[in-house]
């Protein structure tokens, strides 16, 4: 479970470009939810994100991911927490260049210390899931926009995580395949029981998450349960 | 992990091989060039060191004492033979010669010069210091009054094979006395000492002309095969003049001091241009790669990792341009041993120094391990400041920079 009680973050603190990114966020998401960050383009949703992913600080306010309080943890122990708990979806993929798609779904779990048995299994699971399992020697810049982000999916799923934090995961992707992408995301969601937030505006991701959490210019204006 | 890491550093060195081409090519040429010249530096010393023990001091040498600051035949080692023989006996000594010399007026009916006369036995020389090996011309033998003079020497006379040539000192009952001579060889030892003022005739002959009991000598040169047996012959002849080699020779233990120091400096400038060709390509390309170390942190890859790779990274570079540079180093040394460097047109300047014309090099272990240590170092210290951008850089604002 994720809980944020009166989460403040600054950006340009006591300068006059000072812009308050989030006022006072409340928020619990329980495990196993498919949910959505929404809102216009500077509203606080990739911050908020950011936030609950240990990548950025707050000013003020709590972040429990479960019962850890996470804005308190030192940098090597949000990396650990990272490692651990979490899973990331960027909107650029952000595959590494020099390993293949077999290794870079692998790569965290490597870096959480499974055996190579025990990846050889996963990577082929989710692959097949993705509909990847045919690319897994190439490289990532054999791959199509499309692929790659399904790699990035696949990477950030590989090792179990309790949380998915996806900022724009189909900014990058034509209709299709982000239509592909998030179906795939939803079967992760309920196979897996794997919790999913988005960041984005995208409405192909806002009709099929089951609950919406509309922000504005840094507040939380709306939470829609479906 | 730290297969995968080795993978990662393996195929990131490549990431841009001309690059690293270039750059791994500069460690091996500069490498190999350094190495030549350590060859060569220490070469022209050995060698240097090598001719003047087998033609004039060996490793130790015994004079009477006050004989070498008088060089009068008065200070002359009486009980010579017997000391000789007792050293002979000593485990490790490689040979033994007996050596008589006098100074005085050398002339040919136009040119007189001083010089050194020297006694010496040729089958003791040989055994002692292959002596036909200096022969420059004419043929090595002290038959009847045959004389061998040194190669300067003879050019300050005018002398050639057969010239005649009177030899004028005062023997040992203080009378002057003379002695005919004719020229059968010139020899060049690169002993200056030797090579200006010194003729050889049968050591027999000169006891005879000097009037000296054939037991005396005025120096007693030995080889040794270890350099410890130094102090022992110093502390069983505390009543002579003991040196060793580097004692008789303070200009040649400076001029090996100078070559360490030619050396040092060497290696530095080379070490210095492998750190800067490491640093140059490690820092591009983390700087090339900063987007993807701060996401790897981001998605939770510890920092000992990004550091074991970038060690890696630079490891391989300089590890692959030590390879290159040893082999192409090795080559080089093997010509320079075997064939050596041709120097003759400053064959004048380097022999008034006591070098040869033709610089051999040598190959010494040594010059590939402390290079390799010095190389693994640079790479190593090369990552420093690439690693501290990497330790200060915030996974978010790299996360921001892609939108």
């Amino acid at each position: 479970m994720i809980k944020l009680q009166n989460v403040n973050k600054y950006f340009y603190k006591n300068d006059p470009r000072e812009v308050h990114a989030l006022c006072d966020i409340n928020l619990k998401i329980e495990d196993g939810e498919f949910s959505l960050f929404s809102g216009s383009s500077g509203c606080g949703k990739t911050t908020l994100l950011n936030a609950i992913g240990a990548l950025d600080s707050c000013d003020s306010g709590e972040i429990y991911i479960d019962d850890t309080e996470i804005t308190t943890l030192s940098e090597s122990e949000r990396t650990e927490l990272r490692l651990n708990e979490l899973g990331f979806v960027f909107q650029s993929y952000n595959l590494v260049p020099v390993l293949n798609v077999e290794e870079n779904i692998g790569f965290i779990m490597k870096l959480r210390g499974f055996s190579n048995k025990e990846i050889k299994e996963r990577v082929l699971e989710i692959a097949s899931l993705l509909e990847i399992d045919n690319k897994l020697k190439l490289l990532p810049n054999a791959l199509s926009g499309g692929q790659q982000q399904r790699v990035a999916v696949a990477r950030a799923v590989a090792a179990k995580p309790k949380i998915i934090l996806a900022d724009e995961p189909t900014a990058n992707l034509d209709s299709a395949n982000s239509e592909i992408l998030i179906n795939m995301m939803r079967e992760l969601n309920e196979k897996e029981g794997v919790c999913i937030l988005f960041a984005s505006h995208d409405e192909l991701i806002r009709e099929n998450t089951k609950r919406v959490i509309e922000l504005s210019d840094g507040a939380l204006v709306n939470d829609y349960k479906y | 992990m730290y297969k995968l890491i080795l993978k990662m550093a393996w195929k990131n060195s490549f990431l841009r091989p001309a690059r690293t081409i270039l750059v791994i090519t500069m460690i091996a040429v500069s490498m190999s060039m350094m190495l030549a010249i350590q060859g060569l530096y220490d070469g022209m010393v050995k060698n240097m060191i090598d001719k003047n023990k087998r033609s004039d001091s060996g490793d130790i040498s015994i004079y009477a004492k006050d004989y070498r600051v008088q060089k009068d035949i008065k200070y002359r080692i009486k009980d010579a033979k017997t000391i000789k023989e007792d050293i002979q006996k000593i485990d490790g000594i490689k040979a033994v010669v007996l050596r008589l010399q006098a100074q005085g007026l050398l002339s040919t009916a136009r040119k007189s010069s001083f010089a050194s006369i020297h006694g010496i036995d040729l089958k003791e020389e040989e055994d002692f210091g292959k002596f036909s090996e200096f022969l420059k011309e004419g043929e090595i033998s002290l038959e009847k009054r045959s004389a061998i003079i040194g190669v300067e020497l003879a050019k300050t006379l005018k002398v050639r094979i057969g010239s005649k040539l009177i030899f004028s000192t005062q023997d040992s009952s203080g009378e002057i006395n003379s002695i005919a001579l004719r020229v059968r060889a010139i020899i060049q030892t690169t002993n200056i000492g030797l090579d200006n003022n010194a003729i050889f005739v049968d050591i027999k002959k000169l006891h005879e002309f000097l009037g000296v009991n054939h037991k005396h000598a005025t120096q007693i040169a030995i080889m040794i095969e270890d350099n410890r047996l130094i102090s022992k012959i110093k502390q069983m002849y505390p009543n002579f003049d003991v040196k060793s080699f580097l004692e008789l020779q303070p200009m040649i233990k400076q001029m090996k001091d100078m070559m360490v120091i030619f050396n040092s400096i060497t290696f530095f400038i080379v070490m210095s241009v492998v750190f800067i060709g490491i640093f140059g390509v490690v820092y591009v390309s983390i700087l090339d790669r900063i987007r993807e170390f701060g996401i790897i942190i981001g998605i939770g890859m510890q920092y000992k990792y990004i550091r074991a790779q970038i060690f890696l990274e630079s490891i391989i570079v300089g590890l692959i341009g030590y390879i290159s540079g040893a082999f192409l180093g090795l080559i080089l040394l093997i010509y320079l041993r075997d064939y050596g460097l041709d120097l003759s047109s400053f064959s004048d300047a380097l022999e008034m120094w006591g070098y040869e014309a033709v610089i051999t090099g040598t190959i010494k272990v040594s010059y590939f391990t402390s290079t390799f240590g010095a190389i693994i170092t640079a790479s190593a210290l090369s990552v420093l400041i690439p690693l501290r951008k990497i330790k200060k850089l915030n996974p978010i604002e790299v996360i921001k920079a892609e939108k």
